[in-house]
């Protein structure tokens, strides 16, 4: 083969641009029947939700609800079952072990796994704006059916709280995910943290120990967060918010979210890809 | 060109990968033959950056793989014809390629009809694919980029012997128009019917290479005789050491010339005289097989 010349590589040639390895995640979030069910079955649950409130309001004569109350509703369907994509974006490729196609077209792994967070925390954004656009017509609705003025009492730094406790949630599921690349266990401890353990555990010991009360906002997100949203611990007792709440908060974002990801990335970074 | 230098990777104990070294040319399809768990999937791991090394080094055209941009566009890789989404049609996962790497759509179709994945089979998904279906999808797969490079392992597992020979000729075309290919088989036959350079692995390291006219030239000549006593009589006497052949007659150690000239002065009558084929190579390999066998069997027993 004397004639033919050695294959020089290319190594002047772009590189896969970010904005469209994004784009290709968010693909391959949606392309499988997984996704487009957890997309269906969230929309319906969000209906659900408006048609409860609604009904609950044609019901009663005299209750009325604003576009807080909506918001605060409409957010719950949301959060019960979209996290499920931030965890399989991640574990889906260690489970269908398409991280071997996924790694060799783009050997920078911690590039591929930013552009997932980034298709994943688009996904977050663009169910919030389905969901508040669903809020807002409920808003209306709810006033024409219970004979009132709509209340549209939803501030800002409200919205932007919603918006990202949300957020914080998904970055949580995905890096769980990156933690454990097992789509069982980052699921199970995922929603143990994120909803079983504050709605069946904490709320209880929070209601009932003083202890409870100093401990459970150093460990959950939602504990920590609700003070600096409203003022108010989670009965509604009034809290002074100062340095000790933020730092709470804090202490729940770098323990769900910071620690595993650390872990996570030093993991993908390093592991055999086989 | 891929080369690959004193590459050494262990687990624990286990050397998977023991001081391999090799060259991959440009126009050439290199086969990369051994038993299972020989180390060719590690090695080609290694190769496409997704298994560090623990010593050695691997480059492509001079340059470490992780430092190719746009890998897909320069190289095509296929590890696994079943390492993708269940879930997903043959014509998703292409598309998926296409568009990470930036490539039109027309490309998929291009390739779905160059692998011959009809319209209807690209549709499925590629959990009712066959083994076969897979490696074309696959092949596909790696040639959507129009790579100048192919690193497949074991891409003709699955195919039926009309689809390894369309593989080698659709391998063949691709050397010659100035392609490197690297694929790895534990199956000789398949090897020799696709490759032109061998490479034989085994526990790990490189036990033979060269070209395969070479290692399958094998040693000696196969001869039958009326009387096989009485050639192999006739053998000893002129120096030339015989041993029985597999399946009848006597392989000789020398080359056919030099067998006949010795006979050609007795009253042995000889029924066939030719080159022995590739035996050398066959019983090499199957040493080797044989050998990593016997070797697990014992370290059954032994545990047990």
């Amino acid at each position: 083969m004397s004639t033919s010349t050695p294959i020089a590589i290319d190594t002047d040639r772009p590189g896969v641009p970010f904005g469209r390895l994004s784009k290709v995640e968010i693909r391959k979030m949606l392309d499988t029947r997984a996704g487009r069910w957890l997309l269906i079955v969230t929309g319906l649950l969000l209906a659900l939700t408006m048609g409860i409130i609604l009904l609950v309001i044609g019901l009663n004569e005299d209750l009325t609800i604003g576009a807080k109350g909506f918001s605060d509703a409409m957010v719950i369907p949301l959060s019960i079952l979209l996290p499920v994509f931030a965890i399989t974006t991640v574990t889906g490729e260690w489970g269908q072990r398409t991280h071997l196609v996924s790694f060799t077209l783009e050997p920078r792994r911690l590039r591929v796994v930013a552009a997932k967070l980034v298709a994943v925390l688009a996904l977050a954004l663009a169910t919030i704006v389905v969901a508040l656009i669903f809020g807002a017509l409920g808003n209306l609705l709810a006033a024409s059916v219970g004979g009132y003025d709509p209340i549209w009492n939803l501030d800002v730094s409200d919205l932007l709280w919603t918006i990202g406790l949300q957020l914080a949630f998904f970055a949580m599921a995905f890096a769980l995910a990156m933690l454990f690349l097992s789509t069982p266990v980052a699921v199970v401890v995922f929603y143990a943290v994120a909803l079983i353990l504050p709605q069946m555990v904490y709320s209880i010991l929070y209601g009932v120990f003083d202890w409870a009360r100093d401990l459970i906002p150093w460990v959950d997100m939602n504990y920590a967060a609700v003070p600096l949203m409203t003022g108010q611990g989670m009965m509604g007792e009034s809290v002074d918010v100062g340095a000790l709440e933020w730092v709470r908060f804090v202490v729940t974002l770098v323990l769900w979210i910071a620690v595993p990801a650390a872990v996570g990335l030093r993991r993908i970074a390093r592991s055999e890809v086989k | 060109m891929i080369t690959v230098e004193n590459l050494t990777k262990t687990y624990g104990q286990y050397r998977a990968v023991d001081d391999v070294s090799f060259v991959c040319r440009p126009g050439q399809v290199t086969g990369f033959l051994g038993p299972n768990g020989a180390g060719k999937s590690t090695t080609m791991r290694i190769i496409a950056g997704l298994t560090p090394a623990d010593s050695g080094s691997a480059t492509i055209g001079g340059v470490r793989y992780h430092d190719i941009p746009n890998p897909g566009t320069q190289v095509g890789v296929l590890l696994d014809a079943s390492a993708q989404h269940a879930g997903r049609t043959g014509r998703e996962i292409l598309a998926i390629g296409a568009q990470t790497m930036g490539l039109s759509s027309s490309r998929v179709d291009e390739m779905l009809e160059l692998v011959a994945l009809t319209p209807s089979e690209s549709k499925r998904r590629l959990r009712d694919y066959s083994l076969g279906m897979r490696q074309r999808l696959g092949i596909a797969h790696a040639l959507l980029g129009d790579p100048k490079i192919l690193i497949l392992d074991e891409p003709a597992n699955g195919l039926d012997p009309a689809g390894i020979h369309w593989m080698r000729s659709l391998l063949r075309t691709y050397a010659d128009r100035g392609g490197t290919v690297l694929l790895s088989s534990h199956l000789l036959h398949e090897v020799q019917i696709i490759a032109d350079e061998l490479i034989v692995i085994g526990q790990g390291r490189i036990v033979a290479e060269g070209s395969k006219d070479e290692l399958l030239a094998g040693a000696g000549t196969l001869v039958k005789a009326v009387d096989e006593q009485r050639l192999a009589a006739v053998l000893s006497g002129a120096g030339i050491a015989a041993t029985p052949a597999a399946n009848g007659g006597l392989q000789a150690d020398a080359d056919p010339a030099a067998v006949g000239r010795v006979v050609a002065g007795t009253d042995v009558v000889l029924t066939e005289l030719r080159p022995a084929d590739g035996a050398g190579l066959e019983e090499m390999f199957l040493q080797l097989t044989s050998d990593t066998q016997r070797e697990n069997t014992t370290i059954q027993g032994a545990s047990a």
